[in-house]
């Protein structure tokens, strides 16, 4: 209350201030509501599609066999515990969010090796018996270069997203893109106009 | 700490500063929420096409402007320059090669002219070249009824739509040949609201009904092969299903064999013709690529057509499905090679070998049927009655339709090898067993030496034996090319 008090502006200031705080507040709130903000907070992958330019990689995964059982969040995200998720979450969401509200996303989107850690990390999560089943394993002088020093990814090249992923890879895909945010009633409202 | 009413009472410029740096701040806010709505908006429209058209737009370049990649892989079903052992895209005279079908024939418009077709670029102008389709003109209508449009055209699925069927049979074929403007093209096979396949010929509509299938609950894959399945089937025309319409009708009610679909032309006492030669009341297998493709092994194993007749190509770094619908044995690295991990020339000659086997044993039963017809023509000249040689006409119809199963599909002896093979031998044993039968009839009648074969080593000679007169028809098609096509043409 004190706080408030102090910050409690002076007679002239106090219409518009409340009108600027309004505005502000409706700002932002609209601002959560256009980027479906609360979406990125669960693991449906339309979330990552929100950004239209994420269609490719939903497109490839959405034709893979991966898509039986993972979602993106599966091996894009990881799980050791709920903090470093969300924190993950936050740091690659507020960069992607950056970029593409610069307009500064590249024609083809490379991983970064943060993010190819963690899927490596995700690929060993699930298929762990692929490198702990002992009738697999095999012990030469490359033991150590080909199971520590290598990633998954760098023989299964096409797993799960293929090899080509430029925006423009899949013009025709049909992907869960956010629609129209203008709600019908207003469409029809200015249609019998 | 002061307060800010207190701050600002001794710097009251700095109540403004604080006014213009909120301002700036909900400004800036505003551009971040006006961005989110801007590249929303993209959304809309980044993955969707601007080009809209109706449901039934016959015109292939229309929808090419939106699709151009497949668009133009399907006018490359123009090209005529390839040629396999047997068959390819260019037209191939079939009775030059095999002037014996013109006996098999006789009495049938086959046996004027069978040009192997060329890719679906040219499928109204093949049917109009033909001299099955005659010449035409006011005071004479066209011998084929406007049933025959139903797989040439892109055209047909709006017409048939807006009309129903049966007023689209309506009629000799010339009365619609003006509205046929357009080649098979998209809207063929393709919904236009979002591309999904979709199958727009009423006949196989109803011959699935009629095998009690539901074509509604019908997977992806198995749409791959039954949109084809919509014209490369066997059919034949009706005049039972509306009162003086050729109604389009494929067999299929006992099932899709060739002895389910004897059984039921059997039932309703069906023949295409009458053999002018042997009078044995005949069946003529259109094309049952279908049918004889889902004997196969690929079938079996759930390829289908388009698998290896559209595989995927990618262009510029994109997969798309080539839409050159054409022979894999012209683009074997797309296709074969995708399951097959052998050379070209090995998988090319597993094909050809299991193609000369089966026409090895074709030609045989070829040549016996032919002797059938001529003996059979042999007995009635001798004065054969109706009740000796019943039995025997029927075995002719039913050595002869096993005969032509597998030689009108021109890919059938790859698709179905052991079902080939297997009709083949059967008509062997079934025409053998007609000729046993006609030289007994033949002794009984007096006449018990080899009955002459007629000099048919020539398309000409055959044809000039069964009585064609080959140049009228040929005088009269180039004049209905050269006239009444022009017009049509005009009205493009």
């Amino acid at each position: 209350m004190k706080i408030i008090r102090k910050i409690y502006p002076p007679g002239q200031f106090r219409i518009p201030v409340i009108i600027l705080c309004g505005i502000f507040t409706g700002l932002s709130l609209f601002s959560l509501y256009i980027s479906r903000f609360f979406s990125y907070l669960g693991d449906d992958p339309s979330a990552c599609v929100n950004c239209h330019i994420m269609a490719p990689q939903y497109a490839t995964w959405f034709h893979s066999s991966h898509r039986e059982k993972t979602n993106c969040n599966d091996c894009h995200v990881p799980h050791g515990n709920v903090f470093r998720k969300y924190m993950f979450k936050a740091s690659d969401g507020l960069r992607h969010a950056a970029v593409f509200t610069m307009r500064k996303e590249p024609q083809v989107i490379f991983i970064k090796e943060a993010g190819s850690k963690v899927v490596q990390e995700n690929c060993i999560r699930c298929h762990s018996e692929l490198i702990t089943d002992s009738r697999l394993a095999v012990y030469n002088k490359e033991t150590n270069h080909g199971r520590e020093e290598r990633k998954c990814i760098d023989c299964h090249r096409e797993t799960p997203h293929g090899t080509v992923n430029s925006l423009a890879s899949v013009p025709y895909a049909r992907v869960p893109l956010p629609e129209s945010p203008v709600p019908g009633w207003m469409k029809q409202f200015r249609q019998n106009k | 700490m002061k307060s800010i009413q207190e701050i600002l009472k001794e710097k009251p410029w700095l109540g403004w500063i604080l006014f213009i740096f909120t301002v700036v701040v909900v400004f800036l806010l505003g551009m971040l929420a006006s961005s989110i709505v801007e590249r929303r908006a993209e959304a809309v429209f980044a993955y969707t096409p601007r080009i809209t058209f109706p449901a039934y737009e016959p015109r292939s370049e229309k929808w090419g402007e939106i699709f151009p990649r497949e668009y133009f892989s399907f006018m490359k079903t123009s090209d005529t320059g390839f040629r396999s052992k047997y068959n390819g895209s260019m037209t191939i005279d079939v009775l030059g090669e095999s002037p014996q079908m013109v006996i098999l024939w006789a009495g049938y418009p086959f046996s004027k002219d069978y040009r192997q077709g060329r890719g679906h670029y040219y499928s109204v102008e093949d049917i109009r070249r033909t001299l099955r389709t005659g010449a035409p003109s006011k005071d004479a209508p066209g011998p084929m009824p406007n049933t025959c449009w139903t797989c040439k055209s892109s055209n047909v699925p709006g017409m048939i739509s807006s009309s129903g069927p049966s007023v689209f049979y309506q009629g000799a074929w010339e009365t619609k040949g003006p509205e046929m403007t357009n080649a098979i093209g998209c809207a063929d096979c393709h919904n236009a609201e979002n591309m999904n396949l979709k199958i727009t010929r009423p006949a196989l509509i109803e011959a699935f009904n009629a095998m009690d299938k539901d074509l509604s609950r019908i997977s992806h894959q198995e749409m791959r092969s039954l949109v084809c399945a919509q014209c490369h089937v066997e059919y034949y025309f009706s005049r039972d299903v509306t009162d003086g319409v050729q109604y389009l009708v494929y067999p299929w009610k006992y099932g899709t064999g060739a002895e389910d679909m004897e059984k039921y032309y059997d039932e309703i006492a069906f023949s295409d013709w009458t053999h002018s030669l042997s009078r044995a009341p005949m069946l003529k297998a259109q094309h049952p690529d279908y049918e004889m493709y889902l004997t196969g092994t690929h079938a079996s194993r759930g390829v289908s057509c388009a698998d290896c007749h559209m595989p995927f190509i990618s262009e510029g770094g994109q997969k798309f499905t080539d839409h050159h619908i054409q022979s894999p044995l012209n683009n074997v690295g797309n296709s074969c090679q995708v399951c097959h991990r052998e050379e070209t020339a090995r998988l090319v000659n597993d094909v050809y070998l299991r193609q000369d086997k089966i026409i090895e044993n074709r030609k045989k039963l070829e040549m016996i049927l032919v002797k059938c017809h001529l003996e059979a023509k042999a007995a009635w000249d001798y004065g054969a009655k109706e009740e000796q040689m019943k039995e025997i006409l029927t075995y002719i119809r039913r050595a002869q339709w096993r005969w032509d199963f597998v030689a009108a599909g021109h890919g059938n002896s790859f698709h179905s090898p052991v079902e080939a093979s297997r009709l083949i031998a059967d008509g062997i044993a079934l025409a053998s067993e007609a000729r046993l039968r006609l030289s007994r009839v033949l002794a009984s009648l007096g006449y018990n030496k080899e009955v002459q074969l007629p000099d048919i080593t020539t398309k000409l000679k055959a044809q000039e034996y069964i009585g064609l007169d080959m140049k009228k028809l040929e005088t009269e098609k180039s004049e209905f090319l050269n006239k009444v096509i022009r017009e049509w043409d005009k009205g493009k």
